[in-house]
């Protein structure tokens, strides 16, 4: 290659990773905003117009914000509810995904596909008929009270994720074990289940992400302020008058900590999960 | 032995008897989807019914009493004007939303594609605003557009662009685009994730032939990618315009659907009439619209995703 071919795609390189670099700085200012203004003290925070460096930055507010909010609670709160999410959409879409993967029968289409258009049907068009069917289940203010809502609009892109992968195990060896005199259930667990894993990992972070980043259903069906998620905590300390904006970015900061966890190690799942139902091979 | 034929084995004995005998020998299959399929109808199905019986009856929350209105509620829908801002102010919302995402998706997308180094990390970095509780994304965008703390006014002050601070979300004329800046920072990454993956699957043999012939960057775009994209950019805008249609979180938190009811949707009218306000008729007969609009948007998805007659 010529120096100026070099030159060249050397250039080329330089402005792409320029336009990335800006296009990701342009994405992370949110986030700029949210952490630095908890570094700040109460006097300058609210300062105007804001100081967009925290003049004498500190980690006070990280001290304070578990005696001066519930953050623990909500924190703890929204791990049960993530966790219930998951079991009970687990439950109900393995055995159901692996019915429709290894049998043919009347019916089978038609569930399928009910099930791809609950996945459209947002609970929130949904919410005055649901708001209905908890009351009659008697479920309102308690954890089931979001926990069967979000199963019910996870479970669509749990059986299909699962169905999907459930087809491309061979069934040859869930034969050779039936042979051996392993019940179904063993079959299942034993043998179908660790060859699932990838599909498994990429449904259990979406029912995860979804339960915790909602707030529609704790607004709706918890009142009990023992019982709120971090959405629904964060979303308490938005005064009418007054706001502790310091305590407020700071909860938000701690409940998007366990997430970004996820994300450094789930990444991949989670893209294999968001681009399950758009790109097809 | 195919569907059909073990249908139609059994042909003596009546139709009920023939049903039954084949959900027989076939129960285990059926045993295994059941508690799925009891529980969608259960919390899904049930509501859908609801909500359409509910919208025929004047129903307050606060008591018992259900008076049967037959279509009332929807007359007085259609002949009123909030229902036609509503549809101005959804229509608004969902169009600028929506193109905003998409384009800002692809922008990104378009550059990590190539041979990037850390692409783990970028796309990790560009994913988190997606993955993150609406209402947290709402509060900091509340903060950053305070009237008087926010770092936007201080960034527009310091580049003399305006002379005092101006609170964009007190603002009727202006809140819906303070809001609507905050959903496409949200929806951004999925697009950009999905438009990557299209991207990825375009063959590299066909850009090569392209450079051969000399074409240019611009005409690469434009006549290799977006027709190759084109089915992929097809369902990301469908499914990013019913999310948008119908987010909640964060009109909600943002504003509340204020002021003056300048960033209601649709969506948000139905939460403030049915359960802010009691009325759980009115509010199911405007669910009923919504879902006419969803099931439009259903049918599309379905025609693209089923398609050539695919293979469940």
């Amino acid at each position: 290659m010529t120096m100026a071919g070099h030159d060249r795609s050397g250039l080329r390189k330089v402005r792409l990773y320029g336009v990335l670099i800006g296009l990701l700085g342009l994405m992370m200012l949110p986030f700029y905003a949210m952490f630095s203004s908890t570094l700040k003290p109460e006097s300058e925070i609210f300062a105007a117009p804001a100081t967009l460096v925290p003049s004498d930055p500190s980690f006070q507010a990280y001290l304070q914000v578990w005696t001066q909010t519930d953050v623990l609670l909500w924190v703890g709160n929204s791990f049960i509810i993530s966790v219930g999410t998951v079991v009970l959409t687990l439950l109900l879409a393995i055995p159901a995904a692996y019915s429709c993967a290894r049998n043919d029968f009347v019916g089978k289409r038609t569930f399928l596909l009910a099930v791809l258009v609950v996945q459209m049907f947002a609970p929130v068009v949904l919410i005055v008929g649901l708001f209905d069917v908890i009351t009659q289940l008697g479920l309102f203010n308690t954890y089931l009270a979001v926990i069967v809502p979000a199963a019910a609009f996870t479970l669509p892109f749990n059986v299909w994720m699962l169905y999907g992968y459930f087809k491309t195990i061979p069934v040859a060896l869930e034969e050779s074990a039936r042979i051996d005199g392993a019940s179904q259930l063993q079959i299942l667990t034993k043998i179908v289940l660790p060859l699932t894993k990838p599909a498994l990992v990429a449904s259990i972070t979406y029912t995860f992400l979804y339960a915790w980043n909602r707030l529609l259903f704790v607004l709706t069906f918890l009142t009990d302020s023992a019982k709120y998620n971090i959405p629904r905590g964060v979303f308490s300390m938005v005064g009418a008058l007054q706001t502790d904006w310091r305590m407020m970015l700071t909860v938000s900061v701690i409940g998007i900590i366990p997430l970004l966890i996820l994300f450094a190690f789930l990444e991949e799942y989670i893209v294999a999960g968001m681009t399950a139902g758009a790109v097809k091979e | 032995m195919s569907l059909a034929e073990e249908y139609t084995e059994a042909s003596d004995g009546s139709r009920l008897e023939r049903g039954l005998a084949y959900v027989q020998r076939n129960s285990r299959a059926y045993l295994l989807i059941a508690p799925a399929a009891v529980f969608l109808l259960a919390v899904v199905g049930y509501p859908i019914i609801e909500t359409f019986r509910l919208s025929l009856y004047q129903s307050p929350a606060d008591s018992n009493i259900e008076t049967f209105v037959g279509l009332q509620h929807y007359v007085e829908i259609f002949n009123s004007d909030i229902f036609y801002r509503l549809l101005w102010q959804t229509g608004r919302w969902v169009v600028v939303g929506v193109a905003g995402k998409t384009l800002l998706g692809l922008l990104i997308a378009v550059h990590l594609k190539g041979d990037i180094r850390g692409r783990k990390f970028f796309r990790t970095a560009f994913l988190i605003p997606w993955g993150i509780p609406y209402a947290i994304s709402a509060v900091v965008f509340r903060w950053i557009e305070h009237p008087q703390f926010g770092y936007l006014n201080a960034i527009l002050l310091k580049l003399g662009i305006i002379e005092q601070g101006i609170g964009i979300l007190g603002n009727p004329s202006l809140a819906w685009l303070g809001v609507v800046v905050a959903d496409i920072w949200i929806g951004t990454p999925f697009m950009a994730i999905i438009f990557l993956a299209g991207l990825q699957s375009i063959p590299q043999e066909l850009y090569e032939a392209a450079a051969i012939d000399g074409a240019e960057k611009w005409h690469q775009f434009r006549y290799i990618t977006l027709p190759q994209l084109k089915s992929v950019v097809l369902i990301a805008t469908l499914l990013s315009t019913i999310w948008t249609f119908v987010s909640f979180d964060v009109i909600w938190t943002m504003t509340g659907g204020g002021p003056i009811s300048s960033t209601a949707t649709l969506v948000i009218h139905i939460y403030q009439v049915g359960l802010q306000n009691g009325n759980l008729g009115r509010g199911a007969a405007y669910s009923v619209i919504g879902f006419l609009f969803l099931l439009v948007f259903a049918i599309i998805y379905l025609r693209i995703y089923t398609r050539g007659g695919d293979e469940l």
